[in-house]
């Protein structure tokens, strides 16, 4: 079965392989190499026979094509309701026609679910939601994704990704050397404006052990220090780990479950070595989904929870306000009109809606939030149906991540003012 | 005639309802034996409060028109939806004519709607067919998801009705051709809905209540969740 040497079914476990990859510019021989990349047809039939279970079987023979999450997905909206954009158009010409066929396709069809895997769906799971059966195209297209990598049909900045998650255990080529020193630096750089400031690695048994984006250690350490900041003021007994500190997962992105098991196993690690009592991420709400919401899966935990709990940011955002670890000055809480896009990833997914609205009413006077999100009542509902036209919710951007970027700044501008 | 009608009444009877409903247990028990934690990553076993809970939850928004916040984003959409559905559902179970095949054959007493409210939600069924195939057609959206076999399910859906009302209001010329087509549609309807995509009527609460369970065993034990 011909492969190319850039573009097919390995994964890319090497240094060798993934320099390879980083020296083809913009992938141009990769993508060349994957229109002559044959299609395992026998493995697709195997493995949709081991996998394709009966929730998703149910989900694409019931869909009844009534096409009511077309208005859900907000790539439909913003590609002028193009029609192709649907949902269940979208999941029903790419893997409905894998399963139908059970796995007779072509590398055309192949290429072709790639680019709308990747380029219409986001996994955001709104059409979920508002579809009458359930029926969440967004899992379908991480599943999609899935079949689309072990087959070699994925782009060319994925495939370095997860190649970098399992060289590295980093979305990015951030050595636990790098790490480590980055964090140092960044602690002496705020010792004038912040004497005896920390940021410890690998302390045993702290409050809070701290996980967060490789993208901040590669190329914004500042962030890094902003939360070590926010740490200083709140008192915090917390710890960052010299090994799975890495919380993203471009191997999610990518639908490399091997490399999503890897990365997950790294952090999990990093608890069990260092025991701390809580674990905090970063905002990002990938990272949130990869690592706390569908981490425990990938590495078989039955409860489908990490071994110790796992919090998000806004949520210790929230509870260091609620608790007065962190004092916003009432006086310069922001008097303009606000709103705020429910994150899919930990909203949608996980519930923290009332988190970050609770972050807000520290942010925000009085009267000044707008809501989006839609009534729980039914005359909530009726009311705001008829004040506004804005009874939609959610949304895959994340306003709340924001709202704590907006908190710590808040709180830095106003540090002169506490006592 | 009146011996076609005997069998048609009697053993096909019997064979369509055994079709019916030994297909749709055979649906919710592969549905159910085929749910997976690992795979469907949600943790069934080790949350079952919060996954009934979000199930039931989930199930019971969308049966009650306008209660989901997706019935709530399409008004019109919603209304002939359910004008649709408590026809469909509620005419055959309770109408005043099929009451009386439970009485005769088992003495069994079945409660029963009035002809005029059975009449209005027939109608209603006939007028929503026909929205539903203008939808199809007039919407950019609905029309290039939709094939052949959508236009073939509302059709074996809605012949019952349309036969049955020309069978009791005696509008054709012959009632006994009208009644005779309307017992075989509606064992065809019987016979399709476990084969085909008809399979909903179990399929949704199955479908619903999992997608209820999952948000409510992921969001059910941090915050609030919605019922969707």
């Amino acid at each position: 079965m011909p492969e190319g040497t850039l573009c097919n079914k390995k994964t890319v476990d090497t240094k060798e392989y993934l320099d390879a990859l980083l020296a083809d510019k913009s992938g141009k021989k990769y993508y060349e190499e994957m229109s002559h990349l044959e299609v395992d047809k026998e493995k697709l039939k195997k493995t949709l026979a081991a996998s394709m279970k009966s929730r998703m079987r149910a989900w694409l023979d019931l869909c009844s094509h009534c096409a009511l999450c077309g208005d859900t997905c907000f790539l439909y909206l913003a590609n002028h309701r193009d029609p192709t954009q649907v949902p269940s158009y979208k999941i029903q010409s790419t893997l409905g026609k894998i399963v139908k066929r059970n796995g007779d396709v072509d590398n055309e069809h192949m290429r072709y679910c790639m680019d709308v895997a990747w380029s219409k769906c986001t996994c955001c799971n709104r059409c979920g939601s508002f579809c009458p059966y359930g029926i969440d195209m967004g899992v379908m297209f991480g599943y999609l994704r899935g079949l689309c990598f072990s087959q070699g049909f994925v782009p060319w900045e994925l495939k370095i990704g997860t190649g970098m998650h399992r060289i590295y255990h980093a979305q990015m080529d951030v050595t636990s050397e790098d790490w480590v020193e980055t964090c140092e630096w960044m602690a002496d750089e705020q010792q004038e404006e912040w004497p005896g400031l920390e940021i410890p690695v690998d302390k045993v048994g702290a409050d809070l052990m701290y996980t967060l984006n490789a993208r901040e250690p590669k190329h914004y350490p500042e962030d890094i220090a902003e939360a070590a900041i926010l740490f200083h003021i709140a008192g915090e007994n917390w710890t960052v780990p010299s090994e799975g500190w890495e919380q993203t997962s471009l191997a999610m992105f990518a639908g490399d479950w091997g490399a999503c098991k890897v990365m997950v196993e790294s952090v999990y690690g990093a608890m069990e070595r260092l025991k701390p009592k809580r674990v905090l991420g970063t905002e990002c709400g990938h990272a949130h989904r990869a690592t706390v919401i569908e981490g425990p899966y990938w590495v078989g935990r039955k409860d489908g929870r990490p071994p110790v709990e796992y919090i998000h940011y806004t949520e210790w955002v929230a509870e260091a306000l609620r608790t007065g670890k962190i004092k916003i000055d009432p006086d310069k809480r922001i008097k303009e009109l606000v709103t705020l896009q429910d994150s899919c990833n930990y909203i949608r997914n996980y519930g923290l809606a009332d988190v970050t609205r609770e972050i807000i009413s520290y942010l925000v006077e009085p009267g000044y939030f707008w809501r989006t999100s839609p009534g729980r009542s039914l005359v909530t509902w009726w009311s705001r149906a008829i004040s506004s036209r804005c009874t939609r919710t959610g949304s895959t951007t994340s306003a709340a991540a924001a709202a704590a970027v907006l908190t710590a700044s808040a709180c830095i501008a106003s540090s002169a003012t506490w006592a | 005639m009146q011996q076609l009608y005997l069998f048609i009444s009697g053993p096909l009877l019997w064979l369509s309802f055994g079709i019916f409903f030994g297909g749709l247990i055979y649906r919710v028990v592969t549905y159910i034996r085929g749910l997976d934690w690992q795979a469907d990553r949600v943790a069934y076993q080790a949350w079952p409060a919060l996954g009934l809970k979000g199930a039931l939850r989930s199930i019971v928004h969308w049966l009650i028109p306008y209660y989901s916040v997706g019935w709530r984003a399409k008004p019109l959409y919603t209304f002939i939806f359910f004008v649709f559905h408590i026809g469909l559902v509620g005419v055959p179970l309770f109408l005043a004519g099929h009451a009386v095949i439970f009485k005769e054959r088992w003495g069994v007493a079945w409660p029963t709607m009035s002809m005029g409210l059975a009449d209005v939600l027939t109608i209603g069924v006939m007028a929503a067919a026909v929205c539903i195939v203008i939808r199809r057609i007039a919407l950019p959206e609905v029309r290039i998801v939709t094939t052949i076999y959508d236009y073939f399910l509302i059709l074996v859906s809605v012949t019952p009705f349309v036969t049955g009302f020309l069978a009791v209001h005696q509008a054709a010329p012959d009632y006994n051709l009208w009644s005779i087509a309307h017992v075989l549609s509606g064992e065809l309807l019987l016979v399709l809905i476990p084969a085909t995509k008809l399979w909903h009527v179990v399929g949704f609460f199955l479908s619903r209540g999992q997608l209820g369970a999952d948000f409510g065993i992921k969001r059910g034990y941090k915050g609030k969740g919605f019922a969707w």
